[in-house]
This record gives structure tokens, C-alpha cells and sequence, in this order.
């Protein structure tokens, strides 16, 4: 055993584990090398698909991955690193500040191609995608950029506004968005308002997580209760108490 | 902690890791003690406490009615139960006295002869401590939010301040002079520190979202600002270049070796900071609640490996491992708004003041006594007075005397 490399830190760990015993209802994982990608497959697994025919590309909340990581910097890092790879995608979703979206990318070329099938704009869609998307992990492009390092046209610019891949940020700056995701984002923002109202409106404010799960959501509400639970809990409007019948929701005023 | 024992004795391990590793396991384990109080003298919330650097043996207190009060924090008595007790006060009877709320208070670094506070009635004093009565008034044209000496300073001994003024003021506690400016913020200062590293650095926070960093030497504007996304324009919105955090930010604190600075802002964010090169180190806390108006006052472990930082959130302190941002414990007493906390590197004890106008003692939880003990001292303890610590036990003073 190499002493002089062992950290301080380490003992502490190894003699927690060792002694304390289980934590009740605690359904993160802890030990062993986090694995993110499988996370955000998990995810996405429970994003509903059909309710925007099959036309968006399955999206994750980069908080969502905090309800189930307690290590948000490992987290954070993992994901830059499948970014800087270019397997995943982030966009400023708009509604806040702090809410991040994230999408394969392969899934999000096919699905941005098949939504311009006959479209006059697919070509300088296609382009885009091929040039920046691949090669860039910006989250917005000024308009100086546009031109001059990837040569695009104002025309052109125009023409990818129109077809939803970039949204005006301000006079001259776009951010990347996802196409007819103005939907996703309606229900999704009603979503989250039905299950902190559930939750708010529970006796002491707090509701067992596998209760809300098992809740029917009003016809308004049209995401599945895991996804938007995900959401509450990695956004930190609700916390997450763990208790001998599982965990308890208890919702944070602020 | 036997392993860590036996490799110092053997020479295996550099003495100081079992100093680091012991004053690790206190950390963790802080808890409200029973026995350990501190005196009840102000009427209001108390905003600010600081723990003299010498001895660590004196506490300062300011309250909002303006009432500053000393403590004795050391424990002479050999009994468990302690009441740090205050040794003296400036109270609403003294001539003296600040009108309005104290804001901060600070002793002075080398001595404890002399302290210095700032409050809302826009004046910064500075007491003797013997007298308790002002040497030097400085007065300002906005409230003064926060203040620090440096306390590593040889060659200079300037006070610097932020008030409601955009401009930092640096005044010379020599010379009494105060034409020194920094200029640079464009809302008010909220908070101000000197590095523990350098004597010439200087942080500041301000409500325009920004902190900034200053050589004192220098003569034009600030060495550089700090940006949230690391100069990466991309990620926020056109106004939010350049800034700190998306609010106001109203927390500094280096960390004990001036390496880092740690920064809380009313977006509720806490970032960590590399303090030679101004960059985000990304380390992800998670929302550390911040309603305050005003500064707020919190600290970082020393001499502990991994480093610990106490937040106040909300109505209790937040403990988060410096490096990794994880939250390690929430401590829960008060029963209001907590506002300061210091860390006392000596004893690992965490001191805490709020609106509840007490001040908490967070005391590291001893070790279990063996359970194997001898019946016949078992019996003689029992029969006699309450057990007393074997370490403040009399074992030289004859009876004869």
C-alpha cells in the first residue's frame, strides 16, 4: 500500500461504509463508477414519445440526473465529456435560467432531417447540422460567428430561424434550440405546476414518492409521474427525505 | 485512527497527517452540545462574530441594536458544563455606542487590544479595547455593509470597506487617511476580503453581480473579474457576461490558504473560485438558499483534509465538502434566520449567530469512554463528586497548602 498517496479523505469513507448500515429508501447510486450514459438511457426511456408523434427527439433535463447522482460535479463532468465527444447535445431550454436539455445527437440529426423532408430549407438544415452541431458545443452562436467562421448567409440564417433550429437571443445572437419544441415546453412547465401542486397541497405538504407514482394525473398533465418527479427532485423544489417506507417527497418553500 | 497512530510512532507518516485526519473526524461529527453555552446578552439578532486570531481564546459579537460584546471562550473552570461568559460590552448605555445596527466586527489582526466595527449609521469605529472607547471614527456618506484588515499585512495597515457607494474605500489605519479608492463596481459593495495568501490582494462583491479582484499597489482598475462561464458567452443570456452569479452576490470567503475563493450569491449558486486565475472551478453545490439583503457571513474549515465550508441557509447551517460540493450534514438549532458562523481551527468548533439573538457552540462529539473499567474506580466515582475530564484533573497542588 502506497501510504503517501492515500488521501485522508479516503478513511472516512471506507469506515462509513463498513459501519453504517443501509440508508433507508434511498434509490441513488453511490458506489461504484456512476454510470451517466446508462442514466440518461433510463430517462429517456420515460419521456412520452407519442404525444408529440414521434416528431421530437427524446429530451432529458440536466437536473433530472441529479435525483438519481448525489455527485453533481462527477455528473457535471461526465457530461462535458460526452459533449466534447459529441454524443450529446445541450440546449438553454428558455423557461430558466438553470434548466438544461439534453439530447443524443444522432437522435436529434434524424429527427430534425425527417421534420424537413420536403422542406426548402433542408438543404442549409443539413449543412448546419453537418458543420456546426458536429463540430461546436456552444450553446449560441452570434451572428459575427455565423458569418465568419461558418460562412453562412444572412439568407441562410433566416431559413434556419424559420425552421426552428435556432431562436433568437437577442439583436444578433441565436441559441440552438430543438424544432416545435414549444409544445414540449408548454406541458412540460403545466406538468411540473400539477406535481408541486400535489405535493404542496398533500397534509404537512410532503407525499410518500412511491404514492405520487402510483396518483393519477389529471387529464391536463400529459408526462409520466416518474419523468416529472425526476424533474422536482434534481431541481430541488421538492426534498428528498429518506424514510423507512421509501423516500419522501417534502416540498422547499422559497 | 490506531493505524494513523501507529504510523506516526513508527515515522511512516508525516506528523501532520494524523493532526489532519483527527481534526477530519471532529468536523464530521459536530453536534449541538448540552453542556457548552454561550451567554445571552443582546436583545436583537446578533450579525456578525469574529474569533481572535492569536489566542482564539476572545469572541467578538455585533448585534442589530448596535450592542457589541465580548466572550470568553475558554474553559477554566474543569467542569463540563460551560457558559462562555461575556467579559464586557458595549452597550446602549455607553456614550459611544452605534446608533444603528452593527454590520461588522473584526480585531484587530496581532492584538486583541484593539477592534474595529462598522455599522448602518454609516461610521466605522475603531475601540480600544481596555477603554471601550473609539480611537479613530471614520465616517461615510452610505451604510457600511461590511469591512476587513488584512491579516496577514506587514507593510500596510489600510481597512478596506464597502459601503452603499460603488467605490471601495481603503482607509489607513496609521495615518487616518482615507484617499485611496478602488472604482470599478456599479451598485453597492456587499462584501469585501483581503487574500490570507497575499497582503496586496483584495476581493469585492457587489450587488451588480460582479466580484472583482484588486492589487492595492496598482493604480489603474481592478486585476480581473470574475466570470461565471469562464469566458464562454455561449451559455448565458447577453447580460449576464461577466458576472458572478445571476444576482446579487453577497458572500466571500477565501479558503485557509488563500488558494480559492468561495463566493454565495441571492440566485441561490455558491462557486469556488481559483484565486490566481479567476476561473469557475464548475464544482457543483446545488442551491444553497441565500434571501439575505445584507452580507453574509460564512467560513471555511482550516486543517482539516477534505475542507469543509458552513453556509447559513435558512434557519440552519449547511456543512458541503470544499472540493467535491457534496453536503455533508445540516445543522439544525436555531430557531430563526441564521446570519454568521465562525470556525474555531483550534478546537474544530463552529460558533453561530442569528436572529434568534443566541449564539450556538457546535462542539465535535468525544469519542465513547471504554466500557472496561475497573469495579473498585467505578464505585469511588461514583460515591464522590461528579467524574471530572483526567485532563483538567489537579494531580500537583498538596493539600498541605
Amino acid at each position: 500500500m502506497n501510504r503517501k498517496r492515500a488521501l485522508i479523505s479516503d478513511t472516512f469513507k471506507i469506515k462509513r461504509r463498513r459501519n453504517g448500515t443501509e440508508q433507508f429508501g434511498v434509490d441513488c447510486k453511490e458506489d461504484g463508477p456512476t454510470d451517466i450514459r446508462s442514466t440518461l438511457e433510463y430517462l429517456m426511456t420515460l419521456f412520452p414519445r407519442k404525444l408529440f408523434n414521434d416528431s421530437l427527439p427524446l429530451i432529458v433535463l440536466k437536473h433530472q440526473l441529479y435525483s438519481v447522482h448525489h455527485d453533481k460535479t462527477l455528473v457535471d463532468k461526465e457530461l462535458n465529456k460526452l459533449r466534447e465527444q459529441g454524443e450529446l447535445l445541450m440546449f438553454q431550454l428558455g423557461f430558466d435560467t438553470e434548466a438544461f436539455g439534453l439530447i443524443f445527437a444522432s437522435d436529434y440529426k434524424t429527427k430534425v432531417l425527417a421534420g424537413e423532408e420536403g422542406r426548402e430549407t433542408r438543404a442549409t438544415v443539413e449543412r448546419f447540422l453537418e458543420k456546426v452541431v458536429s463540430s461546436c458545443t456552444d450553446l449560441s452562436f452570434s451572428k459575427d460567428k455565423m458569418l465568419r467562421q461558418f460562412l453562412f448567409t444572412d439568407t441562410e440564417i433566416t431559413q434556419l430561424v424559420k425552421s426552428g433550429v435556432l431562436t433568437v437571443r437577442d439583436a444578433g445572437s441565436w441559441w440552438l434550440s430543438i424544432p416545435n419544441s414549444g409544445k414540449f415546453t408548454k406541458y412540460f412547465i403545466q406538468g411540473r405546476k400539477a406535481v408541486l401542486g400535489m405535493v404542496k397541497k398533500s397534509k404537512y405538504s410532503e407525499v410518500l414518492k412511491a404514492e405520487l407514482e402510483e396518483r393519477r394525473t389529471n387529464v391536463q398533465v400529459k408526462f409520466p409521474m416518474k419523468y416529472l418527479i425526476h424533474d422536482i427532485v434534481g431541481a430541488e423544489l421538492v426534498e428528498s427525505i429518506p424514510t423507512t417506507s421509501g423516500p419522501l417527497l417534502r416540498f422547499v418553500d422559497s | 485512527m490506531l493505524g494513523y497512530l501507529t504510523a506516526r510512532q513508527a515515522g511512516l507518516d508525516d506528523p501532520l497527517r494524523l493532526r489532519r485526519a483527527e481534526s477530519t473526524r471532529r468536523v464530521q461529527s459536530l453536534k449541538l452540545n448540552p453542556d457548552r453555552d454561550v451567554d445571552r446578552i443582546h436583545g436583537n439578532g446578533i450579525n456578525t462574530i469574529d474569533i481572535e486570531a492569536i489566542e482564539g481564546r476572545y469572541m467578538l459579537s455585533g448585534g442589530a441594536d448596535g450592542v457589541v460584546v465580548i466572550y470568553d471562550l475558554e474553559n477554566y473552570s474543569g467542569k463540563q458544563q460551560y457558559t462562555c461568559k461575556a467579559v464586557c460590552s458595549i452597550g446602549r448605555s455607553n456614550r459611544h455606542v452605534h446608533k444603528f445596527s452593527v454590520e461588522t466586527v473584526q480585531w484587530y489582526p496581532y492584538d486583541t487590544g484593539m477592534f474595529v466595527s462598522s455599522s448602518f449609521d454609516k461610521t466605522m469605529k475603531v475601540w480600544d479595547t481596555e477603554t471601550l472607547k473609539p480611537a479613530e471614527v471614520f465616517e461615510f456618506e452610505g451604510n457600511v455593509y461590511n469591512h476587513h484588515l488584512s491579516p496577514i499585512a506587514r507593510k500596510h495597515s489600510l481597512i478596506a470597506v464597502g459601503t452603499k457607494n460603488p467605490k471601495i474605500q481603503l482607509c489607513d489605519l496609521k495615518s487616518g487617511s482615507r484617499i485611496h479608492i478602488l472604482q470599478g463596481h456599479r451598485a453597492e459593495v456587499l462584501s469585501v476580503r483581503w487574500s490570507p495568501r497575499y497582503e496586496h490582494i483584495l476581493a469585492s462583491a457587489s450587488a451588480d453581480s460582479k466580484v472583482k479582484v484588486w492589487d492595492v499597489r496598482r493604480a489603474s482598475g481592478s486585476l480581473f473579474t470574475l466570470d461565471q462561464h469562464n469566458g464562454d458567452k455561449s451559455k448565458a443570456s447577453s447580460e449576464a457576461v461577466n458576472t458572478a452569479h445571476n444576482g446579487r452576490v453577497n458572500g466571500l470567503c477565501f479558503s485557509g490558504d488563500g488558494l480559492h475563493l468561495l463566493t454565495t450569491g441571492t440566485d441561490d449558486r455558491m462557486r469556488l473560485w481559483n484565486s490566481a486565475t479567476g476561473e469557475n472551478t464548475l464544482v457543483n453545490y446545488g442551491k444553497v438558499c441565500n434571501e439575505s439583503r445584507k452580507r453574509l457571513q460564512f467560513t471555511v474549515s482550516r486543517g482539516c483534509s477534505p475542507e469543509f465550508v458552513f453556509v447559513p441557509c435558512g434557519s440552519s447551517v449547511a456543512v458541503y465538502a470544499l472540493h467535491t460540493g457534496e453536503l455533508v450534514t445540516m445543522l439544525r438549532g436555531h430557531y430563526n434566520n441564521v446570519d454568521c458562523c465562525e470556525f474555531h481551527p483550534d478546537y474544530q468548533e463552529l460558533y453561530s449567530g442569528g436572529k434568534d439573538c443566541n449564539i450556538l457552540a457546535w462542539v465535535p462529539v468525544l469519542r465513547a469512554p471504554d466500557v472496561e473499567e475497573e469495579p473498585d474506580s467505578t464505585k469511588k466515582s461514583a460515591a464522590g463528586q461528579p467524574s471530572v475530564n483526567p485532563a483538567f484533573e489537579d494531580a500537583w497542588s498538596s493539600d498541605e497548602d
